[in-house]
């Protein structure tokens, strides 16, 4: 039997921002079992929604649940809590819910590139597409007045209109970005170093996408076709030009390039959203408690995300169930790991995109 | 969304019998706490490719009957299960405690009581 070596990498380490820690059994620089520990910073979210907070109060709650992606949790949970008392967002609700959300996939699959080449150690890359995440932030500041963790939908509608300097503005930002995005794709398929380091690297095979319940853009590289804006009809996204991406290799390069074609597609969105926005109210009162059960499903930066909400007609609701994409997208990732070589786990690591702020809701 | 009731001796026979991993997406395992000691348990799916198919597959049971794991049909529901493990107190055959909380966390703190 040989000899092998646990090493930990994290929870705090240089290649990672978030606190989880995954212990590497080695065969010298070869991983042949993973462990993850992901509960250092569990914070009780859902316990809070049914305990300290009214229901009306509990979409701002979520929305701390994480910073990034703080838009599709506050979605989730008033699209549930709006089936449970019987009511339907008009047109212009529902695209401005998906203007913001495909803005913060766009920033949120840059920030991910970002960290991506950051592990490859292409320094200057890192930089580079940080600058150019920041029109975005500035789209969402304009709109929502923060950049990120932003509490822009309420029960019954969005809490800001686009006047037509916005709609200028959307525009001639996603134009400078998309020159960007353009110019990134050939660097990332091209350039030598990042090839190197990303090409046939922390494959996860399709059966194993199936076996793992992988999701998300981590599911769409390996060719597994899943996508809840496919799959859900709560927001009308074949209507603004929604394709779905996949690749097949399901190593890094294939993970970053479902990220840069999925933001191209995004752009198309916002784009079409703001040149085809309907006519209506931002803003509709809606009345009751929220009384049996819903679920819904939101396709956040990361994949699927869950709510389940249960109500029994009172101010405070029974239960929250919060299912987040990096939560259940783990055992996917501890499989890739198995085979690959310890120096490329940093590298894997960022490729999955990780939200640990998610994970320990 | 459909909803199916299982029990805890048929849990296995019908998530086995139903589960194909290319044709359904296993979401989460979830419990509600009913009151009086009773817990209701949810085994969540989705179906690839269709609009808005979800089924549940649910049973109720007590905080002290042990429920059996589903892992070695479906094993990403690890995670689902060691939440319900830490959170409400529950005893899964073959998993572990410790995914969230620590020894001297408050116990079971989604039991309606806690």
């Amino acid at each position: 039997m040989k000899k092998t070596v646990q090493i930990p990498l994290g929870s705090q380490h240089i290649s990672l921002l978030e606190p989880i820690r995954f212990k590497f059994e080695c065969e010298n620089e070869k991983i042949i079992g993973v462990d993850a520990d992901v509960g250092f910073v569990h914070r009780g979210v859902e316990l809070a929604c049914t305990r300290k907070f009214e229901f009306k109060q509990v979409g701002y709650v979520v929305a701390r649940v994480c910073g990034l992606c703080a838009i599709t949790h506050s979605l989730s949970y008033t699209l549930a809590v709006e089936k449970l008392l019987g009511y339907e967002a008009n047109d212009r609700i529902k695209y401005l819910r998906m203007l913001m959300v495909e803005l913060d996939r766009i920033h949120s699959h840059m920030l991910c590139l970002a960290h991506t080449a950051e592990n490859a150690g292409f320094e200057a890359l890192f930089m580079q597409i940080m600058a150019q995440r920041e029109p975005v932030m500035d789209i969402q500041e304009a709109i929502s007045g923060n950049r990120v963790q932003f509490d822009y939908i309420s029960i019954g509608g969005v809490n800001r209109d686009l006047t037509p300097d916005l709609s200028a503005l959307i525009h001639k930002n996603l134009a400078a970005l998309s020159e960007k995005v353009d110019a990134l794709m050939m660097l990332f398929d091209t350039n030598w170093s990042l090839s190197l380091k990303y090409k046939g690297i922390g494959v996860l095979s399709l059966e194993n996408a199936y076996t793992y319940n992988a999701l998300g853009p981590l599911a769409r590289a390996a060719g597994l076709a899943s996508d809840v804006r496919s799959e859900s009809s709560d927001l009308p996204y074949e209507a603004v030009g929604y394709t779905m991406v996949l690749e097949s290799s399901g190593d890094i390069h294939a993970r970053n390039f479902v990220r840069l074609r999925e933001i191209v597609n995004s752009i198309a969105m916002c784009r079409n959203i703001v040149d085809n926005l309907p006519v209506g109210e931002i803003q509709e009162k809606v009345k009751g408690k929220p009384k049996g059960e819903a679920v819904v499903r939101v396709e956040a930066p990361r994949g699927e995300l869950f709510y389940l909400v249960r109500g029994s007609g009172q101010n405070i609701l029974e239960r929250v169930r919060i299912k987040t994409p990096t939560f259940s997208g783990i055992p996917a990732m501890m499989e890739v790991f198995k085979g690959s070589q310890y120096a490329d786990a940093p590298a894997i690591l960022a490729s999955f995109d990780p939200c640990m702020s998610c994970t320990a809701k | 969304m459909t909803k199916i009731e299982t029990t805890l001796s048929s849990l296995l026979a019908d998530i086995g019998t139903f589960y194909d991993k290319k044709i359904w997406h296993f979401l989460t395992v979830n419990g509600i706490d009913l009151g009086e000691g009773k817990i209701e348990l949810q085994w969540i799916f989705s179906k690839y490719g269709a609009k808005d198919e979800i089924i549940i597959y649910y049973l109720i049971s007590e905080y002290e009957t042990a429920i059996p794991s589903i892992i070695g049909l479906i094993p990403s529901a690890i995670m689902g299960e060691r939440e319900i493990v830490d959170m409400f107190g529950l005893t899964v055959s073959g998993v572990e405690k410790g995914l969230y909380l620590d020894e001297d966390s408050i116990p079971h703190p989604l039991r309606s009581q806690s």
